[in-house]
């Protein structure tokens, strides 16, 4: 079962004939992903990698009944594009495309949220069910099996290069993957972290998450709330990168608004620490981390979360 | 966040009917004083430097003639504020203030909205303003929702403010969003916002902050916006990343920051592990030169162009090269690039240690190339924080247990 994806989910691809998309779409189609359709305007007729592309996602979700998006299009084009797939009533969007302007992903969210869609990024490079061998987007390249495999560990990563690479060191201590999302690497994201946890605590083949964080945004902090008032309670592991950041000179704050506005600080400590109160496993350091996940499975002998 | 000089910014509210002062910039105490000459009478002089709180750091100055007004140029000119050297100064009218008043308009992301913040007293203690209950009026704005003259009334009145200057309050505040929409921008503040006994309305501060990825949209404002750190001016090194990465824009990005001190270049990424593997340097003992991030398939051309900065940094004696497991920046294409900026520089192993955790996408080769080259190439066995531990040993190995200051070998 896993979260979000599955055998029966049918992907349609936006900007399926650009050269990154092009080859996204051989991979997930070569993983076992169902990719029935793409969408170029003014390239309906053509094919790539076998896959029919049409002008508009109207047309393409009348002949092929998707149920999920993948946006690859430039960032000027991707208000646009997540538009046109929302009013063509796809549910599930992941926009892979990064330096989307902030205003036009203001725009977009606030229309999914108004329609309902999940929206997974800006700037994400994918989520992948291992067990059932499904991807959407780049994660994991041409060798998906190399950092997922089938497992009971639900990974949240606000870097996309970090989800393979939590992905393959799990692999390697012998804990497997449930479900791996990378949120998108920018503050204005649809599914921030805490909104996944929801998600992992209601699916039974999840047993724990692992969440990498970084500086800025409220995210960790959100997590660490949903930790503590018990909407979370599995044991959750938490890797908070770029310690270093706050020694860095701050520089002199550019207008008042920011100051009055903001109460938290973005601060990687204030952030492991919120976790920590709230009952996360949470480290700045990977090894740590992973001493962490040795420590769970090993006191749960019986039964190894990684274990499928 | 790209920031605009004042004199800049306030051009860009002018042009759509916010009123401003009179002023020019210039460059001399001479030009400030004929400046002050045309302007007829007396002025402020203020540092053209993106940075806040220059009121509070002695960088806005009142001038009653134009002798006066020269010498604060000349008291500003060549000083440093908030790390900035002043190379211009914003000569212009005092404009005799009845009221100050707080506008600004804020895309903020925690939230996911745009805020209107309006504060019935303005000035530099604002801050200490919003603290209070009822300091500072806010309305939330949906991103394509548009804001009438009345909506920005009834914030008004909730910050407290009546009289004459009401209507005029609305007309300018809503004249501010159109242009916050119109230029993308992050943040747009007056402050303060002077209030003359006539009840008109003077924006005589002004802070203009745009969304570096909307730039693209306004050309003719990318050309004036200030980017790099907060802290300082960008380094002769990082203003060359920013020339690599203008010439070759699509594949492959890099950010660069170059740090005070370090002996150890930095040559990761992506974002993630980038931080990451910059901590586990710290923890392990080590001194990075430079922070960065590289990923997203950069071409050989452009990994050697990065390598080639990075190596070129003063006091550089050893260079870690690591990424995550790789989905699409290519292993073979990076070893390609690091080892001819390496052959170039005469910097090669064990002379100059390298480390290489290099993983993912065409690694065979990749890692063949790292180590033809005497480069000490690692791989999925070994951590991100291993990786870095290893680093550093490799410099002790080479350099010894001493503290390592490459002034002192």
């Amino acid at each position: 079962m896993a979260i979000l994806l599955d055998r029966n989910t049918r992907v349609l691809v936006q900007g399926i004939t650009g050269r990154e998309a092009r080859m996204v779409t051989a991979h997930m189609l070569a993983y076992g992903t169902a990719v029935v359709c793409g969408v170029t305007p003014g390239r309906g007729g053509e094919e790539v990698a076998g896959v029919p592309v049409y002008d508009t996602v109207a047309e393409a979700v009348v002949a092929h009944r998707p149920t999920a998006a993948l946006i690859s299009v430039p960032p000027a084009a991707t208000l646009d594009a997540t538009l046109e797939a929302i009013e063509a009533g796809l549910r599930l969007l992941l926009i892979a495309t990064e330096r989307v302007p902030k205003h036009d992903a203001l725009r977009l969210l606030r229309a999914a949220g108004a329609a309902g869609v999940r929206v997974i990024g800006p700037n994400s490079v994918g989520l992948i069910n291992p067990s059932q061998r499904v991807k959407l987007g780049a994660i994991g390249g041409d060798r998906p099996e190399r950092a997922f495999v089938p497992g009971r560990i639900g990974v949240i990563s606000r870097s996309g290069g970090m989800t393979a690479e939590l992905g393959l060191m799990l692999r390697r201590r012998g804990f497997g993957v449930s479900t791996a999302v990378s949120v998108g690497g920018d503050a204005l994201i649809g599914t921030p972290p805490a909104d996944l946890l929801p998600l992992f605590q209601a699916d039974p083949e999840t047993d724990a998450v692992v969440l990498f964080g970084e500086p800025g945004t409220r995210f960790e902090e959100d997590v660490a709330e949903a930790l503590a008032d018990g909407r979370f309670s599995k044991p959750l592991f938490a890797l908070v990168a770029g310690r270093f950041t706050e020694s860095l000179p701050e520089g002199t704050a550019f207008g008042h608004a920011a100051a009055i506005i903001r109460g938290g600080s973005g601060r990687p400590s204030t952030k492991l620490a919120a976790l920590r109160q709230a009952g996360a496993w949470a480290t700045d350091d990977l090894d740590e981390l992973f001493r962490f996940l040795d420590a769970l499975a090993s006191s749960r002998a019986d039964r190894k979360p990684g274990q499928h | 966040m790209a920031r605009l000089l004042e004199h800049d910014a306030k051009a860009i509210l002018a042009a759509r009917g916010i009123p401003v002062p009179r002023g020019q910039a210039v460059s001399s105490p001479e030009e400030a004083r004929r400046a002050a000459v045309a302007l007829g009478r007396p002025v402020v002089v203020k540092a053209l430097v993106p940075v806040g709180k220059r009121g509070k750091s002695g960088a806005v100055r009142l001038a009653a003639d134009p002798e006066a007004a020269g010498e604060a140029a000349a008291a500003l000119l060549g000083r440093e504020v908030g790390g900035f050297p002043v190379e211009r100064v914003l000569v212009e009218e005092a404009v005799p203030v009845a009221g100050e008043r707080y506008l600004a308009i804020v895309l903020d992301a925690d939230g996911r909205t745009v805020r209107v913040l309006a504060g019935r007293e303005g000035g530099i203690e604002v801050e200490e303003l919003a603290r209070r209950e009822g300091g500072i009026a806010s309305l939330e704005l949906a991103p394509c929702e548009g804001l009438m003259p009345f909506h920005a009334r009834q914030l008004w009145r909730s910050a407290g403010v009546r009289g004459p200057a009401l209507p005029r309050l609305g007309q300018l505040t809503a004249a501010l969003h159109r242009t916050f929409i119109e230029l993308e921008a992050e943040l747009l503040e007056i402050n303060p916002l002077a209030e003359t006994a006539a009840g008109e309305l003077v924006a005589t501060g002004a802070v203009v902050a745009l969304d570096e990825a909307a730039l693209f949209r306004q050309p003719e404002l990318a050309e004036r916006v200030v980017s790099g750190p907060a802290w300082r001016p960008p380094t002769a090194l990082e203003r060359q990343v920013a020339a690599i990465n203008a010439a070759e824009p699509y594949r492959g990005s890099a950010r660069y920051l170059e740090l005070e001190g370090g002996d150890i270049a930095f040559l990761c990424g992506g974002g993630g592990a980038s931080l990451l593997l910059f901590d586990a340097l710290l923890r392990a003992g080590g001194r990075p030169a430079n922070y960065a991030e590289i990923g997203g398939n950069p071409t050989e051309m452009k990994v050697a162009a990065l390598a080639r900065v990075v190596l070129s940094k003063p006091g550089v004696r050893g260079l870690f090269v690591a990424h995550n497991l790789t989905n699409n920046t290519q292993v073979d294409v990076l070893a390609r690039g690091v080892v001819q900026a390496l052959c170039e520089a005469g910097r090669l192993p064990p002379d100059f240690p390298v480390v290489a955790r290099e993983t993912g996408v065409n690694e065979a080769e990749g890692r063949a190339i790292f180590e033809a080259a005497g480069v000490r190439w690692l791989g999925e066995e070994v951590t991100l924080s291993e990786a870095a531990r290893i680093m550093v040993q490799a410099m002790r190995e080479r350099y010894g247990e001493s503290d390592g200051d490459p002034a002192r070998p």
